[in-house]
């Protein structure tokens, strides 16, 4: 017959061990988050965004634009 | 009595599946790519597009840096003349909406709308490590000129 | 140095025999004895040459005026060399006092009323300071004269009368020879210029005059041009500012009671984030008591405002406003709006806000921070622009787009009144207004303010022949912006109203909503309930509203829909798309609106079985195959379809899910994998009674611009079935 407090003080730790790990997972859902795929996009963006990926040449031709709209 | 050993070894066992679900549930989300070519971000990135013709010369003056929460900051307007230091201002507060929009909507896209933390912070990291030689940005609370 | 002052004063002569020494006294008879003394001496040793007096020196303990006090004051004259040097062991101004001063003196010179030190150079605790002053100074209560030339040509005159009245001139001072010049005496104010990158120039003009007939006055008057400072993150600064100035101030005690004006009339200054230009004018008096500064009345006169005035009272020692209360009368919201309340309310949307009518406003501030808030609006009107760059630009089919303002209101009038302290109201009547293209017809708006938020117990606002409701309206401010939550719900509107409205074809039947669950955050407006519209002699139901990013440039709306019982006979006819009867249910899941355009869904269209009378027109299978890019009717049907005008069908099904910009098309459900024929193709409509016809799709992706496209041709192409 197996009893509760029959378990040795290393099993009780590794109980207590294990309910930490699985509550800590619970809660932090947020370990699920694709983080290599959020930068992937993220450098998509950017790169977009700040024009980085299409030629040194288009990067000069912009600052006049922005002088004429103002 | 059953041996003191067995609970303990069953218990292992369950951490050990626990971590092994994670971490394929994490695997298979870091697999995918994620969307980002939503009518709504495509608009947010075409608006910040065109608005960097407007923030790419106050980045190289410096008026405005790359902050570490995933905005810009209007850090040394006496960079910028006088009289276009409001519309500047107006400039950094238009792309930071955009900014916020951009995080909410690719975390709401991916159908999880809590992650907006997450994309902000992994945007912030990837805009400060992208920031061009001259540029400004924020480490911590301290600025320093890349 | 060891006099005391006021106890052992004395002129020490030195000749070459040796030195004698006169003890003179600090009042003014005993003074002027000395003085005697010294003129006499002084007069004598050109006569009686150098070999006699080598060097003369006199000591004298104090010379005080109002204001100030020069002690340990020693004189020595150096006859051989007509210089000599003036020590000041202690100068007193005001609280202020300064140790070890010395003036070498290019030429010395002391006579009856005093002594006159010229081209002199000053020295204080062993540091030069940087001018050349010329001294007059009489001693005892007598007048003094000093003139201070600067380096950049900049120089300062003042002098004191017997009667104590003190007359100062500025002339084209610098503030960086002003910081060189308050180094050693306000060192704090030096760098505080210095810090402040100051610049321009000032002339100025002061006038002190002590108790005469009771009363003390001083006046200022000066002009300061090409002003500028800049604090170090640009925050606040100034360029180019030229102002005229005058300040009249009168004591009869302790208590000051002053007049000023300042005429600001070129360069611009910014003060995060208002960009100021030149053409204030402000006047203003009140009394200062050393400590506070009571400001019983200010006017400015300022672009755009009929009348501004304020009263208060400011703190110096703290430098901001203990209580300060101003009145705005007969703003110009278009000239005050952009420049004054677009950047502080809306900096991000401040180039699309757009601002019209009047209004005047109280506001009050206590320590620094805005306590009240009054304003009252005079045919007011407010306008959103859409978004530059947003989707609304790209136009369908190439045609010029019109911005329309998402969202206008106005005219308004009516009061609002916010309190940082307790409860304030809001009490307006709304003339109109536009929301995209929905005209709102007039409405009140009554509202109980909240330090942070408000609350809207109802609004009844028209909405063509219906209303639109809101109901427990609550809107809360936290830094992360605005959140709220409520109710709206929309009184039946007449479909053909609305469908002219939004320049759809016309369309019968009646729309209502009650969407119990509004609620608004950062980013997000939720309308949890139902949107219901009567037409085509069944109904349409949406739920299930989202309306992401309201106001930017990634505004979309997500929705599900469903239809039931729509009839093809009405439907058909108004959109012009040739001749269907029969009924059909519809479901739209996950409809997602970018701009008002169709972004994503998962349509599905389908007859509702029944026994009812199907028939479908030739220019409607014509249609429906078009839409198919074509080549949709089997071949074999094809010579069929110019026999008869119309046809029966059994059963008609069409779906369409799209995502990406594309349409992907299915057919009937019946058939096994979403209606997959054994060539590919998916039956659309099935034949079924004389004479019978199947329309069959094979085109599975459809480009949905494209597809939008072809739609319209269809429906413009209008009347005539083109077969040949």
């Amino acid at each position: 017959m197996y009893r509760e407090d029959g378990m040795n003080p290393a099993a009780r730790w590794l109980f207590a061990a294990a309910l930490v790990a699985s509550t800590a997972a619970c809660v932090t859902i947020n370990i699920y988050f694709p983080a290599a795929a959020a930068e992937k996009a993220a450098d998509r963006i950017i790169d977009e965004v700040w024009q980085l990926r299409e030629g040194a040449g288009s990067a000069p031709v912009t600052p006049p634009a922005a002088g004429g709209t103002k | 009595m059953k041996s003191p050993s067995m609970p303990s070894a069953s218990l292992t066992g369950r951490v050990a599946a626990v971590f092994i679900g994670l971490a394929l549930a994490f695997a298979v989300h870091a697999q995918g790519n994620l969307e980002i070519d939503t009518p709504a971000i495509s608009a947010l990135r075409k608006a910040m597009q065109q608005r960097h013709a407007q923030l790419a010369p106050l980045y190289a003056s410096g008026a405005v840096g790359i902050a570490a929460d995933g905005t810009v900051s209007l850090r040394d307007a006496a960079a910028v003349p006088l009289a276009q230091r409001a519309q500047a201002n107006a400039a950094v507060a238009a792309e930071n909406a955009d900014r916020a929009a951009l995080y909410r909507e690719i975390a709401r896209a991916n159908g999880h709308p809590e992650w907006e933390g997450e994309v902000r912070r992994t945007f912030a990291q990837r805009w400060l490590d992208r920031a061009q030689p001259g540029w400004w940005v924020q480490q911590g609370a301290s600025w320093s000129r890349k | 140095m060891a006099a005391q002052p006021g106890t052992r004063e004395s002129i020490r002569v030195e000749t070459s025999a040796g030195g004698f020494e006169l003890p003179c006294g600090g009042r003014s008879r005993r003074a002027l004895a000395c003085s005697l003394v010294l003129l006499m001496l002084v007069t004598a040793v050109p006569l009686a040459g150098a070999a006699v007096f080598r060097v003369l020196a006199a000591r004298v303990g104090e010379i005080a005026g109002p204001g100030f006090a020069v002690h340990e004051l020693r004189v020595r004259l150096d006859a051989p060399a007509q210089g000599g040097e003036v020590d000041i062991g202690r100068l007193r101004i005001g609280a202020r006092e300064w140790r070890a001063l010395t003036l070498r003196c290019g030429r010395l010179r002391i006579d009856a009323g005093g002594l006159a030190c010229n081209a002199a150079r000053m020295e204080q605790g062993g540091r030069r300071l940087p001018f050349e002053a010329d001294v007059d100074l009489a001693l005892g209560a007598g007048p003094v004269r000093i003139a201070l030339r600067l380096p950049d040509g900049g120089r300062i005159e003042a002098g004191t009368e017997a009667d104590g009245r003190l007359r100062a001139r500025l002339h084209r001072l610098t503030p960086a020879a002003a910081a060189d010049l308050l180094e050693p005496w306000l060192g704090d104010l030096a760098a505080g210029l210095r810090g402040f990158k100051a610049t321009g120039v000032l002339d100025a003009e002061l006038d002190y005059r002590p108790a005469d007939a009771g009363a003390t006055t001083a006046s200022l008057r000066g002009r300061l041009a090409g002003g500028g400072f800049g604090r170090a993150d640009g925050l606040l600064a100034a360029e180019g500012v030229g102002a005229d100035f005058t300040l009249e101030a009168r004591s009869t005690g302790a208590v000051w009671s002053w007049s000023a004006q300042l005429d600001w009339d070129a360069g611009a200054a910014y003060i995060h984030p208002l960009l100021v230009e030149a053409g204030p004018r402000l006047r203003a008096r009140g009394r200062f008591d050393g400590r506070r500064i009571e400001l019983e009345r200010a006017e400015l006169a300022l672009d755009g405002l009929a009348a501004a005035s304020a009263r208060g009272v400011i703190d110096t020692a703290a430098g901001t406003p203990d209580a300060l209360s101003i009145e705005l009368a007969g703003a110009d919201l278009a000239r005050i709006g952009p420049r004054w309340l677009a950047p502080l309310l809306a900096p991000a949307s401040a180039q699309r806000l757009r601002f019209e009518g009047r209004a005047d406003a109280r506001v009050e501030l206590r320590a620094g921070r805005l306590e009240t808030l009054a304003v009252e609006l005079h045919g007011a009107g407010f306008g959103l622009a859409p978004p530059l760059g947003g989707g609304s630009a790209r136009g369908d089919d190439g045609k010029e787009v019109v911005p329309v303002e998402v969202l206008a209101l106005g005219p308004v009038d009516g009061r609002v009144r916010w309190s940082s302290r307790g409860p304030g109201a809001a009490a307006l009547q709304v003339g109109g207004g536009r929301w995209e293209k929905l005209a709102l017809g007039a409405f009140a708006l009554d509202a109980a303010l909240e330090p942070a938020g408000l609350r809207l117990a109802g609004a009844r606002i028209p909405l063509l022949d219906g209303t639109l409701v809101l109901q427990d309206l609550a809107l809360g401010w936290s830094a992360a912006g605005w959140e709220g939550s409520g109710g709206v719900v929309l009184e039946p509107v007449s479909m053909p109203l609305l469908s002219e409205a939004l320049g759809l074809p016309l369309m019968a039947g009646v729309m209502s909503a009650a969407l119990p669950g509004l609620q608004f955050g950062p980013g997000e407006l939720v309308l949890d309930g139902t949107l219901a519209v009567s037409v085509f002699g069944g109904w349409l139901q949406a739920s299930g509203l989202r309306v992401r990013e309201p106001f930017g440039v990634a505004s979309h709306l997500t929705a599900e829909i469903e239809a039931r019982h729509i009839d093809l006979a009405q439907l058909t006819e108004t959109f012009s798309f040739g001749s269907i009867t029969g009924h059909i249910d519809a479901d739209v899941r996950g409809l997602e609106l970018s701009n008002w355009r169709p972004a994503a869904f998962d349509a599905r269209i389908a007859s509702i079985a029944g026994d009812e009378r199907r028939r479908i027109s030739q220019r409607a299978v014509e249609n429906i195959s078009a839409l198919g890019g074509g080549g949709a009717l089997a071949a074999v049907q094809r010579s069929v379809l110019r026999l008869f005008e119309t046809f029966g069908y059994r059963e008609l099904g069409l779906r369409c899910r799209l995502a990406n910009g594309v349409c992907e098309m299915g057919g009937l459900d019946a058939e096994p994998d979403g209606g997959v024929r054994a060539d590919g193709g998916f039956t659309i409509v099935r034949g079924g009674g004389i004479p019978a016809l199947d329309v069959i799709g094979y085109n599975r992706r459809v480009d949905w611009n494209e597809l939008v496209a072809r739609l319209q041709r269809v429906v413009a192409e209008d009347v005539s079935p083109t077969i040949d």
